[in-house]
């Protein structure tokens, strides 16, 4: 990166003056974002090697540590406004990184009306986001936490385990009965459709984490130990006999002509990586755009890309995180690979232009924003070529 | 593995230019990558894009085929699909290709490949060679292991010719010469008289066009 820093764009910033050096932000950024100045000792951030996990954030006794969306302030809000429109006394605290469909979040708490929220990595809620969600009246607060290994953020699910163990009993003395908060535990993985499978062994080469095998006869077979959902093999099988759960082709199919009503032209279909970018809560999205989140840059789908440009699409933006910063042993880098190869594909029938790549990351809070709105004026500047 | 590459699009657009129903059908055998059902998918949306640009409304259906080479098997694969269909668009190697041409022989079939060599793939380079001409006299148990019909650029039976810079080829300096790579070999494996041994011209008589499995 040759940009220089400036700090007014950090998402996480640190208040000094607040700051009672205890060093406990440093002894939990999974990162090693966060020193302490040998001769002042004074704690620094860096912010070049945050990931904006949030976990300091939410573990600051002094409150020293701001924070840039899923902040305090903005969850709350976001609880008050919920509470009334989902008209449930159940929360449903989920990371972004093991969300599966609603229903299945029904059918594992056995809840039918809940709030859901959903947050990159739950290790950052803080003990007082929960309890002021009781206090609020949410009776029951489920959380749905990563499996352990399967955290992006390293730490954030181990964290949030503790915290809840400790709410959980402090609540019991409380007289709030046992397990006010119940934490469950889940992982997207890979799902393989054998008769499918020709045994070419692409998801062997691909798979980042070796969890993928060939056995002949029988073909492919996933070690799902070891998988990490970044759904790559997915989108390199050729004979479309993988899926990863929760972003299985379809479900992904049926979103475009959804979001698709809802835009105007010129429209822009955002395929971004979940840890790329953490938009706001509550933010408002604009009439021409649309984002879908998936788990990796890694499950960026020509499929799909080509769908969106079938059914009207102006502009296909993908957004990765960087390779440094990939929480998927850079998957995101064979995610810029195959956008290549389909760009050159596409400049054959000069739909080129239309399509571009970038990677950005959440620690400057207006990266994407700023890489959208350049594309969108390239997307915008076309469109009134064409009408010319 | 057959290796091949898919021809450009503008070529494909032309060849299916005529016809509006239009079977895309794919060969999961030894094509490198793999054309199968996900490329017959992928283009049947970028030829659906490039048409409209031109004018021109496709129908495409697409299927695959274990084996397009197969006759027995891609005839049972394909009849049931054919069904008011105008065109095949083939995407296997060009023995599939002609395969589908026999079974269909009142269809037009056209390649949507170009096919290139019998390789081998480098996937860390992500590198496709070319290793065998299947010239059907083979004689890697004398080379080390090392094919010089298709990797020496000459095809010498008797090398080295002389003409290589730093064990690369006079012919293309990107290219390792393959008789220094045959001497290495064999020098490694204590074998190094077979390089003097002189080996006839090649038996042109051994290349077949046609056997019995």
């Amino acid at each position: 990166m040759t940009e220089p820093v400036i700090e007014e764009r950090a998402a996480v910033r640190l208040n000094e003056q607040y700051c009672s050096r205890c060093s406990i932000c440093r002894s939990l950024c999974p990162f090693d974002a966060i020193t302490k100045d040998a001769e002042t000792g004074k704690t620094l951030l860096e912010i070049e090697k945050c990931q904006v996990c949030g976990i300091c954030y939410s573990a600051c006794p002094a409150r020293a540590i701001g924070i840039i969306n899923y902040d305090h302030d903005s969850l709350i809000n976001y609880l008050e406004s919920a509470k009334p429109e989902y008209d449930s006394q159940a929360l449903v605290i989920m990371c972004k990184g093991s969300t599966p469909d609603l229903t299945e979040v029904e059918r594992l708490f056995g809840v039918s009306t809940f709030i859901p929220l959903s947050v990159p990595c739950v290790g950052r809620i803080a003990d007082e986001i929960f309890l002021t969600a009781i206090s609020m009246g949410l009776s029951k607060v489920y959380v749905l936490a990563c499996d352990e290994d399967y955290c992006r953020f390293d730490r954030g699910s181990p964290i949030a385990g503790r915290r809840i163990l400790a709410l959980n009993r402090l609540l019991e003395q409380l007289g709030y009965g046992r397990e006010t908060i119940t934490l469950k535990r889940s992982s997207l993985k890979v799902k393989v459709d054998r008769d499918l499978c020709i045994s070419c062994g692409n998801c062997v080469f691909f798979c980042p984490y070796g969890a993928a095998s060939l056995e002949s006869p029988g073909g492919a077979s996933f070690n799902l130990a070891s998988c990490k959902g970044c759904g790559l093999c997915v989108v390199m099988c050729p004979a479309f006999a993988l899926e990863l759960e929760h972003w299985e082709k379809e479900r992904i199919s049926a979103l475009i002509p959804r979001l698709l009503s809802e835009m105007k032209p010129p429209r822009i279909l955002v395929f971004r990586c979940q840890w790329a970018s953490f938009p706001p809560l509550d933010g408002k999205s604009s009439p021409n755009i649309r984002v879908i989140d998936l788990p990796c840059a890694g499950r960026v789908d020509a499929i799909h890309i080509l769908d969106a440009f079938q059914k009207g699409v102006d502009g296909v933006l993908i957004a990765a995180c960087s390779e440094e910063d990939c929480k998927q042993e850079k998957a995101g880098g064979q995610a810029q690979r195959l956008v290549a190869k389909l760009r050159e594909r596409l400049s054959q029938i000069g739909f080129q232009d239309r399509l571009h790549f970038c990677s950005v990351a959440p620690r400057h809070y207006d990266e994407f924003d700023k890489e959208l709105e350049q594309f969108s004026q390239r997307i915008r500047d076309i469109s009134k070529k064409e009408r010319a | 593995m057959i290796v091949t590459a898919p021809k450009p699009l503008d070529e494909v657009l032309d060849l299916i230019t005529p016809y509006s129903h239009i079977l895309i059908a794919g060969c999961d055998g030894c094509t490198q990558p793999p054309r199968g059902l996900r490329e017959a998918r992928t283009l049947s949306q970028l030829l659906e894009l490039g048409g409209k640009l031109r004018g021109k409304a496709f129908t495409f259906k697409t299927t695959t085929t274990v084996k397009q080479c197969d006759s027995f098997l891609t005839a049972s694969a394909l009849k049931p699909q054919v069904d008011g269909i105008e065109a095949v668009l083939s995407l296997a190697c060009g023995a599939g290709v002609q395969t589908v041409a026999e079974l269909f022989p009142d269809l037009p079939v056209l390649p949507g490949q170009n096919s290139h060599f019998v390789g081998a793939e480098d996937r860390e380079g992500g590198i496709l060679e070319d290793r065998c001409a299947a010239c059907g006299d083979c004689l890697l148990a004398l080379t080390g292991g090392i094919c010089p019909v298709t990797r020496c650029a000459k095809g010498l039976l008797n090398g080295a010719c002389g003409g290589a810079r730093n064990g690369k080829c006079e012919m293309d300096p990107e290219k390792d010469c393959a008789w220094e790579l045959i001497f290495e070999r064999l020098e490694k494996q204590g074998k190094l008289d077979r390089i003097r041994e002189s080996r006839p011209p090649r038996n042109y008589q051994a290349k077949a066009w046609r056997l019995t499995p």
